[in-house]
């Protein structure tokens, strides 16, 4: 046994122990933070109390908008040729959820009571409509991915009874995924005053929740191709051009809502005379969105692992720096405040998501997450094969 | 949505030509509340200095909680810690508070603070001195203000004398009274002899954000609704679809191999 697992970490990739070094000095620096308060180890301020962990969480939430999007188009809309992608798409989402979960009790001044969220909700708060959305759907993901993790073992017999409530559970993730998608765009509906007009729009829930889509459906894609690097598992290409097929309409969809919203509201003034506010905009738009729709819109690119990864992660900048933009760079303050993070807000966001890659890894090195696995070079994962089904079956 | 456009019992009257900035409505409030002057829940907006040498002038006021008609802080309030009572006063309940801060975020006037020094910390945010009003006395700050720049009393009454100074002194007052329109209108009433946004008071709209959000949070439970039974309808749709499609095909090689049958003989 011990002999097995010495075996194990030898044969773990390199990078697999720097990460579980940063996680460790992040979760250091994190109970630190719980121990000083939020004042020594933060730059929040009275102007800025939320800083880079509101960003990330809202990031997070996006990027991890695949799975409820793969879930809709797999289980609602029977598209059965994207259902390999769902296991590893639900894996990443259950992980991005966690993440978030963990940094926002970093983050809640008063953590030793965030069950008052449950004790004492307003309804009238768009952060309790998320809060609420995200814990119960947070409890489906794992519900979906319970498969995966069950396959192997003594409590296969489940296998049966879950598979039996996987349509009506699925339609009410899905339904949860919209609804706080959409509320983490509602929770800056009542910032008219602080959020600069080029974001701020009632429509900002619409907003979220569609390039919420765009940005889940291009995560899987770049994950499956940074996978097939790494392990040699991954999904077909075919897998991901149907994938990506969807790519185009959905941020063409999002252009026009973004543009006739401003010609609505009448602020198309501001889109070249902001100066710094105009350069993040056409920023977010031009890369996140203008570029990937010529891209997508090529079957040669949505064939080709390299250029779709490239495409993905450019849809991916794109909605991080919206997220970035609508917590942080576009917020004003009345006395013209800035604010720049801490170390130790930077460390402790670190060595979450660092904790979170290992998870990834090493449940996508043990567990049946690829079901299509492509030929693609004797990797070391593959060589050492045969004792890995040893230990699962373990 | 009844209660949040009730008018507040009680109103401030704060006239900016009369603070001499000396700051004792800060010690009173630190004093009151126990806490230290660095999160005091007063404290003073300015104007810098104006003006050219020898005629320079510098405008000050005291600044705490506007107590909103409809407040935008207890519409954001994730755990119902922020309320507004019978009487107009935004309440705090510091038991229930979990810490997120979006109140901070959420109110136009930039008032909720934080204790960020502590390990604990809770909100900073003025309740009227609302156990002071229980036992018939003023505010700490309206009741220390030696230039009566803070004066406090009946909302009605507070207005109407609003009012009487800048339409008797045009010549002293802007002719606004900040509070009674800004977010949807506030207890909390100012009358300036410069214009508000030199003391660096922020430009509020008549409508309180808080009902854009309620227009948005309100909708959500039928959102909910109308999608469960949409994918439920798309699901069963396609389903059936499929079925149909299935049998036909069946059915059309059923046939065809009955002919080919039929042929054969």
């Amino acid at each position: 046994m011990f002999r097995k697992l010495l075996h194990e970490l030898r044969t773990m990739p390199k990078f697999v122990y720097l990460l579980v070094a940063l996680t460790a000095f992040g979760l250091t620096v994190g109970v630190y933070r719980m121990y000083a308060g939020l004042g020594a180890t933060t730059n929040l301020s009275k102007e800025f109390p939320w800083g880079i962990w509101i960003s990330f969480d809202l990031a997070t939430v996006a990027l991890s908008g695949g799975a409820f999007t793969l879930a809709a188009l797999v289980y609602v809309f029977q598209f059965e040729a994207l259902h390999p992608a769902v296991r590893p798409t639900v894996l990443a989402g259950l992980l991005g959820y966690s993440s978030v979960l963990v940094i926002l009790l970093f983050d809640l001044g008063r953590w030793d009571r965030f069950y008052n969220v449950f004790a004492h909700p307003n309804f009238s708060s768009a952060l309790l409509e998320v809060s609420w959305c995200i814990a119960a759907y947070s409890t489906i993901l794992f519900y979906e991915l319970s498969p995966v993790l069950l396959e192997k073992s003594r409590w296969k017999w489940m296998l049966n009874v879950i598979k039996k409530y996987t349509i009506p559970i699925v339609i009410v993730g899905v339904t949860l995924s919209t609804m706080h998608q959409s509320s983490l765009g509602t929770m800056f509906v009542i910032m008219s005053p602080r959020l600069h007009p080029l974001w701020y729009s009632m429509l900002l829930p619409v907003f979220f929740l569609v390039s919420s889509f765009a940005a889940g459906i291009s995560m899987i894609i770049a994950g499956a191709t940074v996978s097939y690097w790494l392990f040699g598992r991954s999904l077909k290409r075919k897998t991901l051009a149907t994938l990506s097929w969807f790519l185009p309409w959905i941020l063409a969809f999002y252009l026009v809502l973004k543009f006739g919203e401003l010609v609505i509201a009448n602020e198309t003034g501001g889109l070249l005379s902001s100066g710094r506010y105009s350069t993040l905009f056409w920023t977010e738009l031009v890369v996140g969105a203008i570029i990937p729709i010529i891209l997508f819109a090529y079957e040669r690119v949505r064939y080709n692992r390299l250029a779709s990864m490239l495409g993905a992660f450019l849809v991916m900048g794109g909605v991080i720096l919206n997220r970035f933009d609508v917590t942080w760079f576009a917020m004003k303050s009345v006395s013209h405040q800035t604010y720049t993070p801490h170390w130790m807000e930077v460390a402790i966001l670190v060595g979450v998501v660092s904790g979170l890659i290992t998870v990834y890894t090493l449940v996508a090195r043990y567990f049946p997450v690829y079901e299509e696995t492509i030929a693609y070079k004797p990797s070391p994962r593959e060589i050492i094969q045969p004792e890995d089904a040893r230990l699962v079956s373990v | 949505m009844a209660e949040h456009s009730k008018s507040p019992r009680y109103g401030f009257l704060i006239d900016a030509s009369l603070c001499i900035d000396c700051r004792s409505c800060m010690v009173a409030c630190s004093v009151e509340n126990k806490v230290s002057m660095d999160s005091t829940r007063i404290w003073i907006k300015e104007t810098g200095i104006t003006g050219n040498y020898p005629d320079l002038k510098r405008f000050t006021a005291p600044y705490h909680c506007m107590h909103c008609k409809d407040p935008s802080c207890v519409s954001a309030c994730t755990v119902s810690a922020l309320t507004r009572t019978d009487d107009g006063i935004v309440a705090y309940n510091k038991d229930i508070c979990i810490g997120c801060r979006y109140c901070m975020y959420a109110c136009p006037f930039e008032v909720p603070n934080y204790e960020w020094d502590e390990r604990f910390p809770l909100v900073v945010k003025c309740d009227m001195c609302f156990s002071r009003l229980e036992e018939g006395q003023q505010p700490a700050c309206a009741a220390t203000c030696p230039t009566n720049a803070i004066r406090f009393g009946r909302y009605e009454t507070m207005l109407a004398e609003a009012h009487r100074l800048i339409t008797e002194h045009p010549d002293k007052y802007v002719q606004h009274v900040y509070g009674e329109t800004e977010n949807g209108g506030t207890a909390t009433l100012y009358i300036s002899p410069v214009p508000f946004e030199e003391l660096g008071f922020p430009e509020a709209g008549t409508t309180s954000p808080a009902y854009s959000n309620r227009l948005v949070t309100e909708g959500t439970p039928m959102v909910a609704g109308a999608m469960l039974v949409g994918l439920s309808g798309t699901y069963l749709t396609i389903k059936h679809l499929k079925e149909e499609a299935a049998k036909e095909r069946q059915e059309a090689e059923q046939t065809k191999a009955s002919h080919t049958e039929e042929d054969g003989k």
